[in-house]
């Protein structure tokens, strides 16, 4: 196991350094930050002035390579936009992304296993039917129109809970739900899927023969061999996370890492922009590594290549 | 199997329940009535002083934490004494300030003409390129020397009859602030001073003890940050704010959102150097084409009037005369097809630019003009743009091969005069100006060495005669901003609220006032 | 003691359900196996005429879209007072809503549709010849797809779409790229998984192509998946382009798409719903249609599942067997 994730580890440092090179050239790509940063009346003095301290007149090989030491060191640069060092923002925004991400991650996949046996343990009937509906709408519904008309509706009309900010557990309610309804509605629907083949599979006919309790055939049987479409999805579900988070953070006014990234592409903040990808990046790898992992755990057959 | 689960989810639990101290704050537990709540539509990325002609930062920084010399009443549009006491010409090129007795900054520092000449050397003269040196000096140096404790003399290098006015611009901070680098949470002797920044979430400012005027209603003002108007207009209808910056109409605020005239303007700029826009033809007929009534009424909501010119009311050089632009749309087609008839190429594309989220419609607005131009003949294209993209269209230099553009301004004019507009839109070579030709520089340039009710009438002359001579603009309208209030709090916004909010105009309502109601 | 497990349906037996008849042509085998399951019947109804609504409804209704009628603005809908065009209200520039409705259709499902197949194509080729070889080859795609998986694709697609205009074609392009990392892992892992199966093994020892093999043998049973996650990107594609117009890169006016009416209608939920909800009813409409037609299809072409749809639904229940407990 422990060989299997330094394996990994190896194998996903050359894609690190592909995605630092490709942010760096991107955010490059997205234009000249000159005239956002610099008085309108700005002359070609000031502008040369500016381009020297930040190091945008040296060629873009010399960039590159300050670029790739500073990274070595963790140091990525001050951000253009407030002066501070553009590390210790991402590290700042990060973990309240993290735990939205986290927590609603975890309330998805504990719904999904829930509503998805429960679900395929009567398949067709009116319920799994009803539920199934619920949640492939869920799934398809635009994530920031549920967040406003969630702030609507509740805070403004009903007032139960605050329309945004971070105070209290009460504004992490609207948050998480939006975040969360896409990954409930699609997590639902594939372990349903998958749990109404693994209970009719022959080995459900032979544990039942065997004595086995409904609980013990759906969770310790069943589930297992449902598991890994689940895991698959859940893995990219929790990477689009992200995407989600930027929706929600705007919206809510939360603190967190797509916020940032969104705002320094939007004022070309490069430095900031490089250190929030490539934080992400990282979590990213970890992510998939884990999942990886999790795949071996539960089927030994992936864990050994196959001989071709 | 089960075991271990029940340990992994033990642990996860434990862990959300920890780190969920660390985001969210310790609970509000209600309003604290002698705090002020404040939501804007962005963070402050910076308080750095000489950066506050930014409207993101100086709406939180002027004459809250740091004040300058003098300051221009925006009702009156008179310049009064703030941290200097009088002013005076002495000499063509030389104003004389007297500044104040008595006032320490926030720290304790004393506050004498020295600082004061810091400050202004500082923010006009130095490497910081500040903001406020480009947007109100332009190349302008100034030769600053304190006199004495109380006296403070500022050189320029041409006679300048306004410039107490660009002075009002400068904050004035103490001698041991860096010259070198900007700083971020600044010291001055304004009525607040910086308690706290959590950066991302909230920003935090304390009545200054030291402060020489009479001290604020509010003992803390607290600023938070929502992107969506709609979110902070329930911010306003929950409590959970008691003044939200840039709402839009529509954004349900209702009652509690009072409309006011933000000294902003909308317009479309052409680039008259590329054809067909070269064709004064084909410009008149896109101010013909354009329903500026019919925006106003059915966009805006009636929250703006239709414009003639590119300042308010209330700005020095405010021509009060000047009739709107007909609305002829069959006028335009005519001017179009006659423009044709000679030549001109009316079938070339044209770029009709605006920045994103400028102004609360201007998707709309936008795609109102576009077919109001198709209509008369004209092949216009839609590009939304984000800021950064917009202001190279925006700023001089443009990016060379644009073709022909129509870009949609906004101009505030913070400072009352004419001549700040002027010198950025309407000289041939202003930094946001696309055209212009060199006999009416000449006239700006001998209006703006005028004074008093000279310059106003020179000024006047000149918003009447630019749509002849040159037609660079096609006017849209002057905008009212919406600002959010809640019942517990007593403030009139007024055309300088939306750069310079002044916390210490805001009073908790139905408390006693002196003066009668 | 009976549970509710042992009603789970398993596939009957010939006894009861008689021997196979003569075979009919394969087409009309298909519409039976539609016609059997009503709700997946009534989904492919639905997606139809969506479909025909995209293709023919801008013709029709074109002109009317963008007539723009400033006095007419955000009325509201289900009244006939305004003429039978505006019967599902109007816009801020008083644009019937009913006919943006079908003229964004067009779009939307232009974007959509092209982006998915494309990634899934992708995706699924590169995904099963690396679960075939596994080896360096397996290891390759797979790091690729993380490397494109760790960009965020908003924030992809943010960028790519101010660096290059946001065009309905680079919309398409940048959307597909970030999805196929999800048919690569999805065909790998059952590729892999699949390789160490008795018939792929058979199949190489009388010496069949990778390609042969891909296509007759992996490809089949791959396929079912693949459908499902197809149509639930296709709905997310749908999303993610109302996300972007969200934040204003997405498809630009005077183009018009559901995902951008319902991100403009978003200002004005208070004073006029039914610009974001019915656009957002469409999109919910469509992808939730086109996930039920994705169950069937899952169901119908998986050989080992597709008795389920034999027989109408409501004669499934009597072939629950109902077993007694051993014991």
């Amino acid at each position: 196991m422990f060989s299997f994730v330094r394996r990994r580890m190896y194998t996903s440092a050359l894609p690190l350094i592909i995605v630092l090179l490709g942010v760096f050239l991107l955010a490059r790509l997205t234009g000249d930050p000159t005239s956002l940063y610099l008085p309108e009346s700005a002359t070609e003095a000031q502008r040369e002035a500016f381009a020297q301290k930040n190091g945008f007149d040296q060629p873009m090989l010399t960039q590159l390579g300050d670029y790739f030491t500073g990274v070595l060191h963790l140091d990525f640069g001050t951000s253009l936009r407030t002066g501070e060092s553009a590390s210790e923002m991402a590290f700042r925004a990060f973990p309240a992304t993290l735990q939205l991400a986290f927590t609603t991650m975890l309330l998805a996949i504990v719904g999904a296993i829930v509503i998805g046996c429960w679900a395929a343990y009567r398949p067709n009937s009116l319920a799994d039917r009803f539920s199934s509906l619920l949640s492939m709408t869920a799934a398809s519904i635009p994530d920031f129109w549920f967040a406003i008309t969630g702030v609507w509706l509740f805070a403004v009309l009903l007032g139960v809970l605050p329309t945004s900010g971070t105070d209290g557990p009460l504004a992490w309610i609207l948050p998480i739900a939006t975040l969360m309804i896409r990954p409930l509605g699609v997590l639902t629907q594939v372990v349903r899927g998958a749990m109404v083949s693994a209970l009719s599979a022959p080995y459900v006919r032979l544990a039942r023969s065997k004595g086995a309790g409904d609980l013990r055939v759906v969770t310790h049987h069943a589930l297992r061999n449902a598991a890994a479409p689940a895991l698959t999805v859940a893995g990219d579900l929790a990477v689009g996370l992200i995407n989600g988070a930027v929706v929600v953070e705007a919206i809510f006014g939360w603190p967190g890492i797509g916020k940032l990234m969104i705002d320094a592409i939007l004022q070309r903040d490069f430095a900031v922009l490089q250190a929030a990808v490539l934080l992400t990046a990282v979590s990213i790898f970890v992510l998939n590594i884990a999942i990886d992992a999790c795949y071996a755990l539960l089927d030994a057959r992936v864990r050994e290549p196959a001989r071709v | 199997m089960s075991s271990r689960a029940v340990l992994a989810a033990g642990v996860a639990v434990l862990t959300v329940a920890t780190s969920g101290c660390t985001v969210a704050n310790s609970g509000r537990g209600g309003y604290d009535p002698n705090t002020l709540r404040i939501v804007l539509s962005q963070e402050p990325p910076t308080l750095e002083p000489c950066e506050s002609s930014l409207t993101s930062t100086g709406i939180v920084v002027r004459s809250n934490i740091t004040e300058p010399l003098v300051e221009r009443d925006p009702n009156s549009g008179d310049l009064q004494p703030l941290l200097s006491t009088g002013w005076r010409q002495t000499s063509p090129t030389e104003w004389t300030f007297d500044i104040r007795t008595g006032v320490t900054f926030s720290n304790g520092a004393p506050f004498t003409a020295a600082d004061a000449a810091f400050a202004i050397d500082r923010a006009v003269n130095s490497d910081l390129q500040c903001n406020v040196d480009g947007y109100v000096f332009g190349d302008e140096k100034l030769k600053l020397a304190a006199v004495d404790d109380t006296t403070l003399t500022v050189e320029t290098e041409k006679p300048d009859p306004i410039l107490p006015l660009r002075i009002s611009f400068v904050e004035i901070v103490p001698r041991s602030t860096s010259t070198t680098e900007k700083v971020r949470e600044p010291i001055g002797t304004g009525p607040y001073a910086v308690e706290n920044w959590d950066f991302g979430q909230k920003l935090t400012l304390a009545r200054n003890p030291r402060y020489w005027g009479t001290a604020p209603a509010f003992a803390r003002a607290e600023y938070q940050w929502r992107s969506e108007g709609s979110v902070r207009a329930a911010m306003i209808t929950n409590d959970e704010t008691d003044i939200a910056t840039s709402l839009g109409p529509e954004d349900g605020a209702g009652d509690l959102g009072v409309p006011f005239q933000n000294n902003e303007t909308t317009a479309l700029r052409m680039q008259a150097t590329e054809a067909p826009l070269n064709d004064m033809r084909v410009r008149q007929a896109i101010n013909y084409a354009i329903n500026r009534t019919g925006i106003v009424k059915a966009l805006f909501r009636g929250l703006g009037d239709p414009a003639s010119q590119l300042i308010p009311s209330g700005v020095v050089g405010y021509n009060d005369q000047l009739a709107l632009w007909p609305h002829d749309a069959d006028k335009a087609k005519a001017l179009v097809a006659e423009a044709k008839a000679d030549g001109v190429p009316v079938d070339t594309q044209i770029r009709l630019i605006g920045r994103t989220a400028q102004f609360p419609k201007i998707a709309e607005t936008i795609e109102v003009i576009q077919s109001e131009l198709a209509e008369i003949g004209l092949t216009v294209k839609i590009e939304m743009m984000d800021t950064a993209s917009q202001l190279q269209y925006q700023l001089r230099p443009f990016p060379a091969n644009t073709g022909p553009y129509l870009l949609m301004i906004m101009h505030g004019n913070q400072a009352g005069d004419a001549a700040f507009t002027m010198d950025q839109y309407m000289l041939s070579d202003g930094p946001q100006a696309a055209y212009g030709t060199k006999e009416f520089d000449e006239k700006i340039r001998a209006a703006e060495a005028l004074t008093g009710q000279a310059r106003q009438d020179a000024f006047a002359k000149l918003f009447a005669e630019e749509p002849q001579e040159i037609m660079q603009m096609a006017y849209l309208a002057h905008m009212k901003g919406i600002l959010g209030k809640s019942p517990r709090v007593d403030y009139t916004p007024n055309s300088a609220t939306g750069d310079e909010m002044r916390l210490s105009e805001m009073t908790a309502a139905g408390s006693d006032r002196t003066d009668a109601q | 003691m009976s549970t509710q497990l042992d009603l789970v349906p398993v596939k009957p037996t010939t006894a009861i359900v008689g021997a196979a008849s003569t075979r009919k042509s394969s087409r009309a085998v298909w519409f039976r196996l539609l016609a059997n399951d009503r709700v997946a019947a009534c989904a492919a109804a639905i997606l139809a005429l969506v479909l025909l609504t995209a293709l023919f409804g801008p013709i029709l209704m074109g002109h009317v879209a963008t007539s723009i009628d400033l006095d007419n603005s955000n009325q509201a809908p289900f009244t006939l007072a305004h003429g039978w065009a505006n019967v599902l209200g109007t816009d801020p520039l008083g644009r019937s809503m009913l006919a943006r409705l079908i003229v964004a259709s067009r779009t939307t499902l232009s974007v959509a549709i092209p982006a998915v197949v494309i990634s899934a194509v992708i995706g699924s080729l590169i995904g099963m010849w690396a679960g075939f070889y596994r080896g360096w080859r397996e290891t390759l795609a797979m790091r690729v797809a993380d490397v494109i998986m760790s960009f965020p694709s908003l924030l992809l697609a943010v960028v790519v779409l101010y660096v290059f205009s946001p065009s309905a074609a680079n919309i398409v392009a940048v959307l597909a790229l970030t999805r196929i990392p999800v048919y690569l892992r999805t065909a790998r892992a059952e590729s892999a998984e699949l390789q160490s199966r008795l018939f792929v093994d058979a199949a190489r020892t009388f010496g069949a192509s990778a390609t042969s093999i891909i296509t007759r043998h992996v490809l089949p049973i791959v396929l079912p998946t693949l459908l499902t996650v197809a149509t639930l990107d296709f709905c997310y594609v749908m999303l993610a382009e109302s996300s972007l117009s969200f934040l204003g890169i997405g498809i630009q006016p005077p183009d018009v798409s559901w995902g951008l009416m319902v991100a403009q209608g978003r200002t004005y939920l208070n004073s006029a719903w039914w610009l974001s909800f019915f656009p957002g009813l469409a999109i919910v409409i469509t992808t939730v249609s086109a996930t039920i037609l994705a169950a069937w299809a899952r169901i119908a072409t998986d050989p080992g599942q597709r008795w389920r749809l034999t027989v109408p639904q409501k004669r499934l229940s009597r072939f629950a067997k109902t077993t007694k407990a051993l014991s």
